[in-house]
Parts: structure tokens; C-alpha cells; sequence
């Protein structure tokens, strides 16, 4: 693939900062993720986690079977935070985003 | 306030809707939720005619269908939530939905995931420019919102679905300069197809593969390679077909494992003769479950409503096996035919059923 070309488009990242990233022994999606920002755009990676995959195959060898999966957080697609903050007590038990949160009797502590 | 419901189905789409007919049919009470303000899903802005569907469905329209299967459920207990979408889960399990305002949770007995597939990009050099889009998006478009997305336009990738879109776009008066096709030969299995977009003279151009787009703010120029020679076309819409891929976050949030299978559109949640996933309360139905034709996907939504009401014991395991039986007949009976490696990438998904490729994802 030419190197110029975006892989993720939500974040401007193109083949060649991929490959970048493979060659310092990125072999996930999350891998990858970590070292360009690549997924982390408004999209949360719906675009660019066939074409990262695509390219990894191409570089490594390894079949796409063998390419698992980036983790897909909470939220599924973008949510104004006032409306996630809905009713607060039962917005901290929301999984993902507040579970680094410890809670006491419902409430942030 | 937690919302109750025996049935929640997640995409009002035709498998959903599919599902949602088998479940409310029989007394359930059933919720539907849809990110969309208008139900049917994908089916909408389909104006080909489907000819393979399951009994009783005769031979008609994409949007005709959608309304048939909106229509036979009125006169059920079915709760739509439109404009609502799943955002994830709570801890306790229950479901979070928000109307944009607000978040609440949502206490199903069952689960059927149905959201449907996304179509795959294809990159090439400036493929970002605003005038490359996917055929999809092209379709929606001319058929939903009746926009016409350009006035010359090539088309990449030649399956069935690019071909339907290929003749809806001239059918409205977009030029087609070319349908462009790396392999040496048409995908489209319909052979109809491609004769009609011989008769409208629109070229078909084989082992060729665009090599970079060009253009100043928007497409105006593509490069497309053939073995030995590049050709320069002046066009304002680029429209690509990439293929279509399940949509998984639902299910990644739900904490099923996962499975691949190429023909399928690569990774989906791993699943069983019900359309069940490994979490116990959890099915799924449409194209979530694998990429396949209509007629099939429609099928696929009623497996899994009939074992809903098995497990919910509102028909015997009797009259529940004879169904299921019935159900997987047909579906053979279409898929097998039309697309033989779909239907043996399914057969050997479920029989992986118990050693997925990826599991145990959502450690929270
Ligand atoms: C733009 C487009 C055009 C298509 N055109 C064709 C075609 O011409 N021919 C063909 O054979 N196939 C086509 N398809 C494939 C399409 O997937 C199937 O035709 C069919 O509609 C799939 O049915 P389904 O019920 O599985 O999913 P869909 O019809 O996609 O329905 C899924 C529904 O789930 C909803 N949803 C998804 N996630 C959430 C969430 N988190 N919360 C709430 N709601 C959610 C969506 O809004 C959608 O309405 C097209 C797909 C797309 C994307
Ligand atoms: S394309 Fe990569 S995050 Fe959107």
C-alpha cells in the first residue's frame, strides 16, 4: 500500500506511522492504538479497524483471525457527558467508564 | 427507573423485526430499540427487487419489505423505542439506554443483538477527499434522501450490491464511467444484473484497481490502474464497495466471545444452533450473526425468537424443535444454494461454538 495513504482518517494517521508502529513490535489493533492514537477519534475506530488489520496482515503474515479485536469501551458511540451523567448514583455503576472510580454505599468517594 | 420487558431487541431492523414478530406473536412483550427515528433499518433505501424470501413473503421491493414486516407487527404488544440508542451496560447487567437526555437502564428476560453490518473502507491514495464514499452511502442517498451525490461517478468493486447501486445511480442520472473490478472477473452472482449494466453501456473494467484520487477540497480526478497502462477519469463521486463487517460493540459489551469467519465478514460473536451467544440470555440475528442475503436474514431472526419463547415457556420444547427445524430447512434451502461458502462458514461457526478465538474480553 502506498505509504501516504490514511488508515485513520479520524485521526490522520497514514500507512507508514502504521508500519512505524509494527516495526517497534505492535502486533494488535490496541497495540498500534497506544503508540500513533490511531482508533481514538469520534468514530472509536468503526473506519479504520478493518484497514489497521489489513495492515498488520500485510507486514507481519498473520492472519486476520489472529488479529483479535480492539477493546470497544463504553460508550458504543459518542454521548454528550451531561446526558451520560443522567440520575449520578446509577451512573456510577456504569461499567468501563467509572469502574476505576471506588464507591461507597452508591456514592463517589 | 428501570424499565421491564421479556424481550429487548436491539436494531429494528429486518432481523430484528423478524425477531420481534416471533416473540410478540405469542404474547411476549416485546421492546425494540432503534437509533434511528424510522423503523426498518438498512432496508429502507433498498429499491431492488428481493426475489429470494422465505414463505410467506413473495418477491418484492427492499422498502416493501420493510413495511410488510412493520405492518404484521401492529396489531401486537410491541414497544419501539426510536431515536434511543445502547450505549453499554450497567453492572448489575441491565442495558443503558439513552434517548439523548437522558440514560436509563433497561431489565430484559432475553436479549436479541440485531444491529446489523457496516461497510468496510477502502484506502487509496486521498480516499478522505469529500466525494469518496461507499456505495451504501450512495444509496441512502439517492433512495432515502433522494440527494444525487454527484453527476460522474465510477464505482469499485462489482458484487451484487455495487451492481444495484451502480443502476439505481443511473437510473437517477449520475454518469457511470466505469465499474472497476481487481479480479479478472465479476462478482455479482446475479447474472441479470450485469446484463443490465451492459445494456446502459456503463463499462466494466476487470483486473483494475484505482490507484489515487486527486482534487482540490473535493474528488476531481481518479487514476485507475490495469496491468499496463493508468487511465486518468475526471469524476465528482468515487462510491466503493469494501465489503460489509458485523457490528460487534453491543455484543463486546455484553461480554460474548468471538469467532472468524472470513465469508461471514470476518469476526463475529460466536454463537449456536439457537443463535445463541455463550452468554446464556444473549442471541443475536441479521447481519450481526453474518453477512448473507436477505432472504437468509431474515431466518436468522426467527431462530432465535423461537427459542426465546421456548426458554420463556410460551410454547412446549416440542412444537419449539418442530419450528427450529423448519427454520434451519429453509435457511439451507437459501443460503446453501445461492451462497454454498456462507452456509458452510456458518455450519463450522456453530460447531466452534464451544472454542472461541476470543473470549473472556471485557475484564472490568
Ligand atoms: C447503507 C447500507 C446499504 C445497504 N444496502 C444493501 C443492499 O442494497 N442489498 C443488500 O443485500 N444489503 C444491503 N445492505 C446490508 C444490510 O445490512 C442488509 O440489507 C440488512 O438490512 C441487514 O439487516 P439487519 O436487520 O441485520 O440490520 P440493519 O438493517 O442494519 O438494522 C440494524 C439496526 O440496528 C440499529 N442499531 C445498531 N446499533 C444500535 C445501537 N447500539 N442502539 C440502537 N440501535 C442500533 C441500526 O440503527 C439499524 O436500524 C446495506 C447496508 C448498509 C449499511
Ligand atoms: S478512523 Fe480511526 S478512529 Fe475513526
Amino acid at each position: 500500500m502506498d505509504k501516504t495513504t490514511i488508515i485513520c482518517r479520524c485521526e490522520e494517521i497514514n500507512c507508514e506511522e502504521i508500519e512505524e508502529a509494527i516495526g517497534h513490535d505492535a502486533r494488535t489493533f490496541d497495540d498500534i492504538k497506544r503508540l500513533t492514537r490511531c482508533g481514538m477519534g469520534p468514530c472509536q475506530a468503526k473506519i479504520c479497524i478493518s484497514l489497521v488489520a489489513d495492515v498488520i496482515h500485510e507486514q507481519t503474515g498473520s492472519h486476520l483471525h489472529e488479529i483479535p479485536l480492539p477493546r470497544m469501551r463504553m460508550p458504543i458511540s459518542p454521548i454528550k457527558l451531561e446526558t451520560l451523567a443522567t440520575n449520578s448514583t446509577t451512573f456510577s455503576s456504569v461499567k468501563s467508564v467509572m469502574d476505576e472510580v471506588e464507591l461507597e454505599e452508591g456514592k463517589v468517594r | 427507573m428501570v424499565m421491564e420487558t421479556d424481550v429487548l431487541i436491539i436494531g429494528a431492523g429486518p432481523a430484528g423485526l423478524a425477531a420481534a414478530y416471533e416473540t410478540a406473536s405469542r404474547g411476549l412483550d416485546v421492546t425494540i430499540v432503534d437509533e434511528s427515528i424510522s423503523k426498518g433499518g438498512q432496508l429502507c433505501q433498498q429499491t431492488q427487487i428481493l426475489r429470494t424470501l422465505p414463505s410467506p413473503f413473495l418477491a418484492m421491493r427492499g422498502y416493501e419489505l420493510a413495511n410488510t414486516l412493520i405492518n404484521q407487527l401492529d396489531e401486537f404488544s410491541v414497544r419501539y423505542l426510536l431515536g434511543h440508542r445502547m450505549i453499554g451496560t450497567y453492572k448489575d447487567g441491565s442495558i443503558g439506554i439513552t434517548d439523548e437526555t437522558n440514560v436509563f437502564p433497561v431489565n430484559p428476560k432475553k436479549i436479541i443483538v440485531a444491529t446489523g453490518a457496516a461497510e468496510k473502507a477502502v484506502p487509496f491514495p486521498k480516499w478522505t477527499l469529500p466525494g469518496v464514499i461507499t456505495v451504501g452511502a450512495a444509496q441512502t442517498l439517492v433512495n432515502r434522501d433522494f440527494v444525487t451525490p454527484g453527476k460522474n461517478a465510477v464505482i469499485i468493486g462489482s458484487s451484487d450490491f455495487a451492481m444495484d447501486v451502480a443502476i439505481q445511480l443511473s437510473d437517477v442520472g449520475v454518469n457511470i464511467i466505469g465499474i472497476v473490478e481487481s479480479l479478472p472477473k465479476i462478482l455479482a452472482r446475479d447474472a441479470e444484473k450485469t446484463e443490465h449494466i451492459m445494456q446502459r453501456s456503463i463499462p466494466l473494467y476487470l483486473r483494475s484497481s484505482i490507484k489515487e484520487a486527486r482534487g482540490n477540497g473535493e474528488v476531481e480526478e481518479i487514476d485507475i490502474q490495469f496491468p499496463d497502462r493508468i487511465m486518468t477519469e475526471k469524476v465528482d463521486l468515487v462510491c466503493v464497495d469494501g465489503g460489509r463487517t458485523p457490528i460487534l460493540d453491543a455484543f463486546y459489551q455484553l461480554g460474548c466471545s468471538f469467532g472468524f469467519q472470513e465469508e461471514l465478514g470476518g469476526w463475529l460473536p460466536q454463537y449456536n444452533e439457537f443463535l445463541q451467544t455463550d452468554c446464556k440470555d444473549v442471541f443475536l440475528a441479521g447481519n450481526a450473526a453474518g453477512i448473507s442475503s436477505q432472504g437468509a436474514l431474515l431466518i436468522t431472526g426467527r431462530i432465535p425468537g423461537v427459542r426465546v419463547c421456548e426458554e420463556l415457556n410460551i410454547i412446549s420444547k416440542q412444537e419449539a424443535e418442530h419450528e427450529r427445524a423448519s427454520h434451519w430447512k429453509e435457511l439451507e434451502n437459501l443460503e446453501a444454494k445461492l451462497f454454498p461458502e456462507k452456509w458452510e462458514a456458518r455450519l463450522n461457526h456453530i460447531k466452534n461454538y464451544a472454542n472461541p478465538l476470543l473470549k473472556d474480553q471485557f475484564i472490568s
